[in-house]
């Protein structure tokens, strides 16, 4: 059988290319594509080589439209035992090709070609095309045999002229030796055989029949003879002769030649223009041929030659003919019955014809599985023959299957369409991923698949190509592992190795093999070396970016994200980067990555290589890192891995796409998994972009990076250090703060940082900063409750300490590289140093409760000043000293009645002593009227208090001086709503205000009293109180804050009423009276003028019935009854009163104490028409009640007469 | 002789879902192989002539040697593409039918 077979291949004048003395290969092959070009010659182009001898006998030979066609054989092929059957198989014409300069004699070389032709006894014309010939041998070969045609040196278009004359001419010595040779075939007759026909030489019978057939026989092979020599019409009148004259002798080998020579002519008549009625003629006439053809098979059956090849290639033929996509069905039928005939080929070469033609003729209507099957058959009998070309070939069929059969090498795949759907589907939704998902995976039939690989493994190892070998030992593991058993896994790792050993070291190939590698995270930059992008519009050019910091959620950053639905990161020429891969070696030996490395297209990262060992069934995270060199975008599609031998890619997307597949079932196994790592994780490739330099602050907390121990309530300066670590200056610098517990910052030397401007690379700042420890019990509860006992543990989380956060950034464009774009801001940083505080248990609270202290004043002839001085007394100018006097003692001689004391009782759990000390911060009471004198906060303080350790210890904090100066409804109306007493008009909203009010001037009272500790050398702090205070104060805030509406006092009259007049004068007599007298006593039986004062605090009128009550020391009234030992003139009951608001008024008497010893005054009233102020102020109950006010008790000392 | 079948079920996307070699010939592992590559192939044919008829049963359609293809055309609308049938019972089945016509 003759491969490449066609209907048309009956016409063609085939034409032995043979190259003469040595033609380096590539020339050879330059030659003869310079020859097939002529594969076809015009008749009409050779008519000026063409003398007519005698008459043609191609009568009907169409010199306008017809032409001769070539079928060059290069390197020849030895005569066929088929030839006189059909003329086409004769080599009729020899081309030798010569090279000159490697062939410098010119006889040499004809003698050569002559040798050669002598192979050719059929060869009617024979040349030798001589190239490239020296001047010399122009010279010498134009005189030499006219066979040898010189081509002299010329360029490529002459050359070709000149080799198409050549063929011309060819083509017309050619059609003369036809004229010949039918001419004489027609006149002396010829003996044709076939390999038929031998074997009945001697029979006489045989040979009777023979010469019967012998007239048919010669008018089939002149038929022959008119085809090639491009006369369809004659050459159709010969085979009709032929037909006729081969039925009558039952010569159907002969009359299917004749009719196959037929369909050739009918074909080469029509010039190849197709229509259906030709087709179907042609179908018909062809399956007529294949069936004469069987029918002299069967006929000759006992023959050992068998025609069977003649009707295969009959029904190639056909197929070939009819090869196109709607006639598929008679395609496919056409080759399965030529198939069918393979197992009756005797010659395993004609099978591998067969095979091969089949499959082509399968891969020309698209059946590229059908295409796949017969390849393989065909590799398979290559692989039978055993010797290493055949492997060669074997190998080379069977990679034409792979694509077929899906298990192609990633170097004959130039692109994945597929792939791109996915990344489609993703975002369509579940449905078309799991189809596109699906698809990659399709036609995956396994058992074959790794069949194929195995074979090709195998040929490619007899082939000696160790680079196949290994690519299909890699397919065939990487892929199925989980189907080959640990003994051949070994086997594949073994074949691996193997072919190694016979590469250059470095090779690479496309196909990657073990292990697996997927992305398993991209680190971040930690919070340390964060990069923000910048916002040159901005002051604050770190807002609304999204930053790459330790925060999963920002709620800038929220909608970008699912915009693009990709990370941006940001690596930094010249600071290592890092990602996280895992490595997953689901086979059953030991994996030796010798070096595995990011791989990265953009050429602007250098990868640092690193090599793993990976146990039996193991997976691995690693850490793979690499520095940036230059500015752009990095992509990283894999891993660079150098295993085996061999480098390879190992694609990211490669094992998504498996671990894709797993996850639907449509994969064998997920190597992850059977290694027993975690679930699959989504972890794509951020998009990186690569920014020039940035400055890189390194934080330092001088005195160690340890925790900062504090007590609650300390305050203590922490100093840190910032150094430029970067090769870019830092030019603009932010700090803010963040995280838990920020309060407890109370400063930061914002100024000390911006101050150190632009800090030049190695530089250094230290900023000082304040901290205030946090109370325990308030943030961490938990840990309040285990340090109740005393123990003091250190309760360091990172979670509750305060960050600083400093954005900063560089020059806004890097002017060390101009190649930047100039749009393109370069981003700034943002460093996060946390505090890393640790707040240990300080003092503890036991208890805060509220004392009232009612301690009598003296009636002296100083004017009972109540606590807020007189509103009258205006020109009253107190030293601040007197007024800290007053508050932090009791005046002996005023008394303290009400004075109010918030006891706090402290324990001290921790092994140090702590000293407490207690600051009120006052406001002048009278400052807003007389602003010029006391415009300032005065601070009182009082003594410090010790707490030993493991002691409790109280502390007072005097309230006294907080009360108002005036009781008025501002205050008090909606106090009275929120009591909600009388009054139906009371609003939720009213009681909100008013509660936030009275919530106010509580918090505004306690902000006022500080209570600062110290310990040891430089422990200090203060005590939160202000929860504590509240909660004490928060029932009695009326009595602390408001005055009684009205305050009484009494004074010693000397001079009638000069005193009144300038009431805080006297201080001369009083301390007059303190001498003589001691402790301003009175002298018994004598008339002491005396006066109350009443003061109106409202800023009402009050009208009031005033009555003073003087008791002894039992009690006893002593200024009624019978035994009243205290004689007075004046009016001491019911004295109607009317005070106006804000004023005094005062109301003299006179007492004769008859007994000396000690007395009390007591002023009270009652209030006539009280309003509601009042009322509410006394907190009464029903409208009708009564309204009293009593003054404090007054203490008068009475001396008896010396 | 003896009787040597391969019973393959292949979804769309030609995925091979259920396999299963049954006849009462000594099982080859070769001859498998042989069978299911002859399935494989036999599909060119199939889906061509799978739209040139009503019939579900396409009765031996492709031949290789002696080895002929029979095909049965089903469609079953619950059916997730690409997941295998690995329903022992179902192999069972399948098997023991085999016994009882081949």
């Amino acid at each position: 059988m003759e491969p490449d077979v066609s209907i048309e291949t009956g016409a063609m004048i085939r034409v032995a290319v043979l190259p003469v003395g040595h033609v380096p290969t590539p020339l050879l092959r330059d030659y003869a594509a310079m020859l097939l070009r002529h594969g076809s010659v015009s008749l009409s182009a050779i008519s000026s080589f063409y003398t007519e001898h005698q008459k043609s006998p191609f009568a009907n030979q169409p010199w306008d439209s017809g032409s001769l066609r070539f079928k060059f054989v290069i390197g020849g092929s030895p005569p066929s035992p088929w030839e006189d059957f059909q003329s086409n198989r004769k080599i009729l014409a020899v081309v030798g090709v010569c090279h000159c300069p490697s062939s410098p004699d010119l006889d040499d070389v004809i003698e050569q070609f002559g040798v050669k032709c002598k192979g050719y006894a059929s060869a009617l014309v024979r040349r030798c095309f001589a190239f490239c010939p020296s001047d010399a041998q122009l010279e010498d070969g134009s005189k030499k045999d006219s066979n040898l045609k010189l081509f002299p040196p010329a360029d490529r278009q002459t050359q070709e002229f000149h080799l198409q004359t050549m063929m011309q001419d060819v083509a017309a010595s050619l059609l003369m030796e036809f004229e010949k040779w039918v001419l004489q075939a027609e006149s002396a007759g010829t003996i044709l055989k076939t390999p038929l026909d031998s074997q009945a030489n001697f029979s006489s019978e045989e040979l009777i029949k023979a010469k019967k057939r012998r007239l048919g026989r010669a008018q089939k092979t002149i038929g022959d003879y008119c085809l090639l020599a491009g006369s369809p019409v004659d050459a159709n009148a010969h085979y009709q002769t032929a037909l006729e004259l081969a039925r009558l002798t039952g010569d159907y080998f002969w009359y299917a030649g004749a009719l196959e020579g037929g369909v050739c002519a009918l074909m080469l008549d029509r010039m190849g223009h197709m229509d259906p009625e030709l087709v179907d003629e042609v179908k018909y006439r062809y399956n007529s041929v294949i069936g004469h053809y069987r029918k002299s098979s069967i006929q000759d059956n006992a023959q050992r030659v068998s025609p069977l090849s003649f009707e295969l290639e009959a029904t190639l033929k056909l197929a070939r003919f009819l090869c196109r996509r709607d006639l598929a069905k008679d395609v496919a039928e056409l080759l399965t019955n030529a198939a069918d005939g393979a197992k009756s080929l005797i010659d395993a070469s004609d099978r591998l014809i067969l095979f091969v033609e089949i499959a082509r003729l399968y891969g020309k209507i698209n059946y590229q599985r059908k295409a796949a099957f017969f390849s393989r058959q065909v590799a398979q009998l290559y692989l039978q023959q055993e010797n290493r070309l055949a492997a060669l070939s074997a190998m080379q069929v069977l990679a034409m299957t792979t694509k077929a059969y899906r298990v192609q090498s990633r170097a004959s795949v130039s692109e994945h369409p597929l792939d791109d759907d996915v990344g489609q589907g993703s975002a369509n939704g579940g449905k078309v991923l799991h189809q596109s998902i699906v698809s990659l995976f399709e036609c995956q039939w396994s058992t074959l698949q790794m069949v194929v690989l195995r074979e090709i493994l195998l040929s490619a190892v007899r082939a000696g190509d160790p680079l196949a070998a290994w690519s299909a030992a890699a397919r065939l593991l990487r892929s199925y592992y989980p189907l080959i058993t640990p003994v051949g896994q070994n086997g594949l790792a073994n074949a691996l190795a193997n072919s190694a050993e016979r590469l250059p070291s470095g090779t690479r190939c496309a196909d990657p093999a073990l292990p697996f590698v997927r992305l398993y995270s991209f680190p971040l930059l930690s919070s340390q070396v964060d990069v923000v992008k910048r916002n040159p519009s901005r002051e604050d050019w770190w807002m609304g970016s999204a930053t790459s910091g330790p925060f999963i959620y920002t709620p800038f950053s929220k909608g970008d994200s699912n915009d693009s639905g990709k990370q941006e990161v940001i690596w930094i020429v010249g600071e290592p980067v890092h990602v996280l891969v895992e490595l997953a070696n689901p086979c059953g030996f030991d994996l030796r990555v010798d070096s595995i490395y990011l791989s990265m297209h953009s050429g602007n990262v250098d990868p640092f290589p690193v090599s793993v060992n990976l146990p039996p069934n193991s997976s691995k995270v690693i850490t793979l890192s690499g520095i940036p060199t230059s500015v752009g975008q990095v992509t990283i599609p894999g891993c660079m891995v150098h295993c085996y031998g061999v480098v390879t890619e190992h694609l990211f997307r490669d094992v998504e796409n498996l671990l894709l597949g797993a996850a639907q079932g449509l994969v064998l196994s997920d190597p992850f998994r059977c290694c027993g790592s975690a679930k699959l994780r989504n972890v794509s490739v951020p998009n990186i972009s690569v920014v020039p330099q940035l400055p890189l602050l390194v934080p330092h907390i001088i005195g160690g990076d340890g925790a900062i121990i504090l007590y609650e309530g300390e305050i203590r300066d922490v100093w840190i250090s910032l150094s430029n670590a970067g090769t870019v200056p830092v030019e603009q610098a932010h700090i803010s703060l963040s995280g838990k517990n920020q309060d407890s910052v109370i400063s930061v030397a914002y100024e000390a940082l911006r101050g150190s401007l632009p800090l030049k690379p190695g530089a250094e700042v230290t900023l000082p900063v304040t901290l205030k420890a946090w109370q325990l019990g308030l943030v961490d509860p938990d840990n309040a409750s285990k340090s109740g006992s005393g123990i003091t543990g250190r309760h360091h989380k990172d979670g509750n300490s305060p960050m600083l956060v400093i954005h900063y950034a560089g020059p806004l464009t890097n002017s060390g590289d101009p190649t930047a774009n100039g749009s393109a801001v370069t981003p700034g940083r943002r460093l996060v140093v946390p505090l890393p505080v640790c707040v240990l248990q300080g003092l503890s609270f036991v208890k805060a409760r509220l004392l009232s202290m009612e301690i009598p004043a003296h009636v002296s002839e100083s004017s009972p000043i109540p606590a807020f001085g007189d509103g009258n007394s205006t020109k009253e100018a107190l030293s601040s000293e007197r007024k800290l006097e007053r508050l932090v003692k009791i005046d002996p001689f005023r008394g303290s009645w009400g004075l109010r004391f918030l006891e706090l009782e402290l324990s001290n759990p921790t092994d140090v002593v702590f000293e407490i000390s207690v600051s009120v911060q006052l406001e002048n009471p009278i400052a807003d009227i007389n602003k010029a004198i006391d415009q300032d906060a005065v601070e009182y303080s009082c003594p410090k208090t010790r707490i030993d350790r493991d002691y409790s210890a109280r502390v007072l904090i005097p309230l006294e001086h907080f009360k108002l100066p005036v009781l008025d409804d501002s205050f008090f109306l909606r106090d009275t709503h929120s009591n909600g007493a009388s009054t139906s008009r009371s609003s939720s909203f009213s009681e909100k205000s008013a509660k936030a009010e009275l919530n106010a001037s509580i918090e505004k009272l306690i902000s006022k009293i500080k209570v600062k500790w110290h310990s040891g050398r430089n422990s200090s702090g203060e005590l939160n109180i202000k929860d504590t205070i509240q909660k004490a104060l928060q029932s009695s805030v009326m009595d602390v804050l408001l005055p009684d509406p009205l305050t009484f006092g009494f004074r010693l009259v000397r001079d009638g009423s000069s005193d009144a007049a300038v009431p805080d004068m006297p201080m001369a007599s009083m301390i007059q009276v303190e001498k003589t007298a001691s402790e301003g006593c009175m002298m018994a039986n004598e008339v002491t003028p005396m006066e109350v004062l009443v003061r109106n605090n409202t800023k009402e009128t009050i009208r009031m019935c005033l009555s003073i009550t003087c008791r002894d020391v039992a009690g006893e009234n002593c200024t009624e009854g019978a035994n009243a030992t205290v004689l007075w003139s004046g009016v001491l009951n019911g004295i109607t009163m009317e005070v106006p608001p804000l004023k005094e008024t005062k109301h003299l008497f006179s007492l004769y104490f008859l007994v000396p010893g000690e007395y009390t005054l007591v002023a009270a009233s009652v209030i006539e028409d009280a309003n509601d102020i009042l009322r509410a102020r006394a907190k009464a109950d029903s409208p009708d009640e009564p309204i009293c006010c009593r003054g404090p008790p007054f203490h008068v000392c009475v001396m008896g007469t010396a | 002789m003896a009787t040597t079948a391969c019973f393959i079920i292949v979804s769309r996307n030609d995925i091979p879902i259920y396999e299963a070699e049954v006849g009462s010939a000594v099982k080859r592992e070769d001859a498998a192989h042989l069978h299911q590559f002859i399935l494989h192939a036999a599909q060119d044919i199939v889906q061509d002539l799978a739209w040139t008829t009503s019939a579900m049963f396409l009765k031996a359609i492709d031949r290789f040697n002696d080895l002929v293809v029979s095909v049965y055309i089903i469609l079953n609308p619950l059916y997730l593409p690409g997941s295998r049938i690995a329903s022992s019972h179902f192999d069972t089945k399948v098997r023991a039918l085999a016994r009882k016509y081949l």
